[in-house]
Parts: structure tokens; C-alpha cells; sequence
């Protein structure tokens, strides 16, 4: 979109098939220069190739993309993440986003909208589906039963603008970022400023809940 | 008692009684206790006590039956019964000595019931009678226990073996019936449709939940529409009917949770039929569900990218949208909105205020 360079990307999974299904899906839009299995592998090649995004899957044996996620961010910062997960947990949602990927998106996304998640990711914004912007307003804007407030550490980051959670809204009813913009008389590019500040929130946020809130959410 | 004699058990071809006149030995011990309980009769009899009535008939009828049962049983159920005379030690029934002890305990019970009943039958016209009523009916109770304790307690043991056996049997016959009409019946529907994926993946997923919620919780299965007890709940519920009956994948995104009462059911109630309208008309492949519960008011939003419809142009005696999803809205408060247009997709969009008493 931004990016007029098609990025690169690496595809991490324990699943044969999904792999070959994403590979399939991808081919012609973006440019897949490898894959891997497992945790250790992945680590070694993503670092050896430095793609510009990662496809990671949350669940793996030996720790799981979040593994992978923390050993290369502490080597290679500027490889993005993307987390691709068939689970609808918050904690494990939650867990991959503040460990810095860049959004989650679920396995049933469709190719078109996967491969405008991947370029967006590599332009360096926010990815947010439908679920997480759930998860994000549902953890934020606190409404839960017990009526705790937190002690606010730093309100800046604690809470949401009124407009990101407008967006936010909007994202969780299905509209794509094209249709909010539309909706709301502003820029794509002011959207994806709106949810790249979301998601930086959501990672450097301290608020205690948002932990217990997760951990909390057994269901769906 | 005579019944249980003569029928045979199930799993066994011949009843007690048959199995007690095939062996020669019982027999001869049938023989002696009938003459053994005959003797005691008489001197019954002689006692004085008058003639015997009909209920000590029945009661050596009833010796008899209880010797013979303990002869004719089968080993494990006469292994069952030791099992139990072990653990019940004050009872002292089925010693290893077998009918020594039953002939023992039977002629002690014997004794006792004549004892009780002829002290009770003397009290007519004496002083003290209570004493004699009290000891008579001591007597009697304890000879009834001797006689009749080993055969309750083995009717109550072999009651609640078959009772078991009758719920594994049950248990195996359940899953059988589940896995043929769920399990068995999707692979038939898979193979027949092998090649429309979209059929398979459909029957699948539904498999899938039915299963899923199946192993979590057996006792419910089935009855889950009436289990909804919060509106995510029962969005859920409209989700997987929705997916089961269409073609189209249901999404319910939600923020928040409050109990159900009778305005967020019609909340439920609109919101299945604006997801019904999509998955019939709309030819969209997935349908998206948001549910925000706010302070003062619960959001619902039913969104599809299908084909859209003119709103203006449905024909005003069509109920769908107007009765079950604006009128039903209205009628508990809340609002409900139909944005649409031609090629663009449709979003309904519910509003239901909060009642102030709950939070």
C-alpha cells in the first residue's frame, strides 16, 4: 500500500498444511523466502534471512511463537511480527501483542485481507482484527462487574481517546479501514495512526488488570 | 421370594429353583430341613398355641426358600454374598461353613418367632401383660431378623449390582446413540458431499461444536438454548444455530456481559433475525456480530458485506424486518436502525437503554 517495494515474508507454523495453504494464498502478492516448524529452526532462519514480516503462530510446542517473537526482537528489532492464530484466547492474544507483534489476525481471514494485513505490517502500522479491537475495548474501557478502577500509572497510556475507541468500535463490527475512514471523514493514514496508537498502548501499558483481565477471559 | 426362586437370572439359563432340584445332595438337605421345620411345627403345636395360622404357613414356606436359595445359588452369588457378610460382621450371614450356619441361624430364628408369638399369644387376661407383649414382640423381631436378614441384605446387594450394570449399559447404549446420530451421520453427509468443501467444512465445524460441547458437559447436551443464562451466552447460541442451519460463518465479537431478563432476550430475538436475513439473503460468506455492553445502554450490530437491499423498496407486508427486529426493538425501548444499500452490504443496528437498577 504505502510500501511500493512487495515484502518479504516468513512463514512460521507447525502445520504442513497451513503452511502450504499460506504459501498458495500469498504467492504473486507477496514474496514468502522461507519458512520453518519449530521454534528453534525459526529463530535461526529468520535471523539469517531477516524477512520484513513474520507469519507466526501462537501455538507451537517448545514455548510457541512467543518464543520466537522474544529471542529475534532481541536481535533484529526491525523484523515485524504478525501473529496468525486459529485460538480466540485473550490471554494468549494479549501475550503475543505486549510482546511486540505488530497485530493478530485470525486463521479464517481471507487471502486479500491477509495479504493487506502483511503489507500494512510492513509499512510499520497496526493490525487489528476484529477480535483483538474486542479484547482491546473490552480490557481498556473497563466496564467489568467488580467496578475496580485501577490506580492509573500514567493516564496516557491507560486509556483510550474517545476516537480511538470509535475506531476501535468500528473495527469489532467488521468495517475494513478503508470503510472507517469513509465513515468517520478522515485519512486511512489517520486510521492506522489511530490503531498504531492503540497498539502501543496495549504494549506499554502497566495497568495490572489488563493481565488479570486476560487470564480471566476463559471463555469464547 | 418364590418369584425371585423361580425366575431365572438374567445371564442364566436356569432359575434357583431348577438349579436346587438338579443337584442330588440338595436334595436330601431340602429334605432334611423340610422334615427339621415340619418337626418344629408339631411341637409348635403341642405347645399349645393352637392351631397354626396362615402366617406360619408362609413362614415355613419361607425357611424352606431361603435354604434353598442359599444352596441353589451360583458361586458368585455366593461370593457376593460373603463379600458382604464380611463387611456386615454383626449379621454373621454366609460363614464360609455355608448351610450349617444358615440351618443354625434358621433354627434360631425358628425359635425365636415360636417363643415370641406364644408369649404373645398368653397375655389375654394377665397382669403385665405389657411385659410379655414387649418381650413376645422382641422375640419375634429378632427371629424374623435371623430368618430373613441374609435373604433382605442379598436382595438389596443384588439390586444395586444390577442397578450398576443397568447404568454402564445405559452409558454405552447413550454414547453409542450419540456417536451414530452425530458422528456417524456427518461422515455420511461428508462422503456424500466430498465434493462441495464448502458443505464439508460446514458439516465439520458443526460436528466440531457438537462434540466440543458434548465432552465438556454430557448432562446438558441438547438443552443448551434453555441454558443461556447472560447475553453472550445467548449470542453464542444464535451464532452456532445460525451456522448450522446456513452456509455462512457467524462472528460474535463481544465487550461486556449482563444477564439475561426479558428486553436483552428481544435483544437476542432482533439480533437472530437480522442474522437470519443475512445468512438467507445476503449470499455473503460471513456475517459479523458486535455486542458492546455500555454503561447506560447495550449496542448490538449485525453487519454482512453481501449483496445490500434497498430499504425503501421492501414491500410493507414483509414482517421480517419491521416485526421481529424494528417493532420488537421499539417495544422494549431500544432502537433499531437498517443501513443498507445495493452492493454495499447491510448493518443492523440495535440499541436497548439499560434499566438503571442494574449495574
Amino acid at each position: 500500500m504505502t510500501s511500493e517495494r512487495v515484502p518479504t515474508v516468513f512463514l512460521v507454523d507447525d502445520h504442513a498444511l497451513i503452511r502450504a495453504g499460506l504459501r498458495a494464498e500469498l504467492s504473486g502478492h507477496v514474496n514468502v523466502i522461507g519458512e520453518a516448524d519449530e521454534v528453534a529452526a525459526a529463530i535461526e532462519i529468520i535471523l539469517e534471512r531477516s524477512p520484513d514480516v513474520v507469519l507466526l503462530d501462537v501455538h507451537m510446542p517448545d514455548g510457541g511463537g512467543l518464543a520466537v517473537l522474544r529471542a529475534v526482537n532481541k536481535e533484529q528489532p526491525g523484523v515485524k511480527f504478525l501473529a496468525l492464530s486459529v485460538s480466540d484466547a485473550a490471554e494468549d492474544v494479549i501475550a503475543v501483542v505486549r510482546a511486540g507483534a505488530r497485530g493478530y489476525v485470525t486463521k479464517n481471514i481471507e487471502g486479500p485481507e491477509l495479504v493487506e494485513a502483511i503489507v500494512r505490517t510492513a509499512a510499520g502500522d497496526a493490525v487489528f482484527s476484529r477480535r483483538l479491537a474486542g479484547f482491546v475495548l473490552d480490557a481498556f474501557t473497563n466496564r467489568s462487574q467488580d467496578g475496580l478502577s485501577a490506580p492509573s500509572l500514567d493516564p496516557e497510556l491507560d486509556q483510550l481517546t474517545p476516537r480511538e475507541i470509535e475506531v476501535l468500535r468500528l473495527i469489532a463490527r467488521g468495517y475494513s479501514y478503508r470503510d472507517i475512514a469513509e465513515q468517520l471523514s478522515i485519512a486511512i493514514k489517520t486510521v492506522e495512526s489511530h490503531v498504531s496508537a492503540v497498539l502501543r498502548k496495549l504494549q506499554l501499558s502497566n495497568r495490572y488488570q489488563l493481565t488479570n483481565w486476560a487470564t480471566e477471559r476463559h471463555l469464547l | 421370594m418364590t418369584i425371585w426362586m423361580l425366575v431365572p437370572r438374567r445371564d442364566e439359563s436356569s432359575s434357583i429353583f431348577t438349579r436346587t432340584m438338579n443337584d442330588r445332595r440338595d436334595k436330601e438337605i431340602l429334605f432334611a430341613v423340610l422334615i427339621a421345620v415340619l418337626t418344629l411345627f408339631i411341637a409348635f403345636i403341642t405347645i399349645g398355641v393352637g392351631p397354626p395360622g396362615v402366617s406360619l404357613w408362609f413362614l415355613a414356606l419361607s425357611c424352606l426358600e431361603a435354604v434353598m436359595v442359599w444352596r441353589g445359588a451360583s458361586e458368585d452369588e455366593r461370593e457376593n454374598l460373603r463379600q458382604v457378610s464380611s463387611n456386615l460382621s454383626k449379621t454373621r450371614v454366609g460363614r464360609t461353613d455355608g448351610w450349617r450356619a444358615v440351618a443354625l441361624r434358621t433354627g434360631l430364628g425358628v425359635i425365636f418367632v415360636i417363643w415370641g408369638i406364644s408369649l404373645m399369644s398368653r397375655v389375654s387376661g394377665e397382669h403385665g401383660a405389657a411385659a410379655y407383649v414387649l418381650a413376645g414382640a422382641s422375640a419375634l423381631v429378632l427371629g424374623l431378623f435371623a430368618l430373613f436378614a441374609p435373604w433382605w441384605i442379598r436382595s438389596i446387594q443384588d439390586l444395586s449390582m444390577e442397578r450398576r450394570a443397568r447404568v454402564r449399559a445405559q452409558d454405552r447404549a447413550d454414547m453409542a446413540a450419540h456417536v451414530h446420530d452425530s458422528v456417524m451421520q456427518t461422515l455420511s453427509l461428508i462422503q456424500r458431499s466430498a465434493n462441495d468443501p464448502v458443505e464439508v467444512t460446514r458439516l465439520a465445524r458443526q460436528q466440531e461444536r457438537d462434540l466440543r460441547s458434548w465432552l465438556a458437559n454430557p448432562e446438558t447436551f441438547g438443552a443448551h438454548s434453555s441454558t443461556a443464562r447472560t447475553l453472550s451466552q445467548a449470542i453464542l447460541d444464535v451464532e452456532s444455530e445460525i451456522e448450522d442451519n446456513y452456509d455462512i460463518s457467524v462472528d460474535a465479537i463481544m465487550v461486556g456481559d449482563i444477564p439475561l431478563d426479558d428486553a436483552t432476550l428481544a435483544l437476542v430475538a432482533a439480533c437472530r433475525e437480522a442474522a437470519l436475513n443475512a445468512a438467507k439473503w445476503s449470499g455473503a460468506r460471513d456475517v459479523a456480530i458486535y455486542v458492546e455492553v455500555e454503561a447506560k445502554q447495550v449496542s448490538l450490530f449485525v453487519r454482512d458485506q453481501g449483496s445490500g437491499f434497498d430499504p425503501l423498496a421492501v414491500a410493507p407486508d414483509r414482517q421480517g424486518i419491521a416485526g421481529s427486529i424494528i417493532e420488537r426493538m421499539r417495544r422494549h425501548g431500544g432502537t433499531a436502525t437498517v443501513t443498507s444499500s445495493i452492493g454495499a452490504g447491510t448493518e443492523v443496528e440495535l440499541r436497548l437503554p439499560r434499566a438503571s437498577s442494574s449495574t
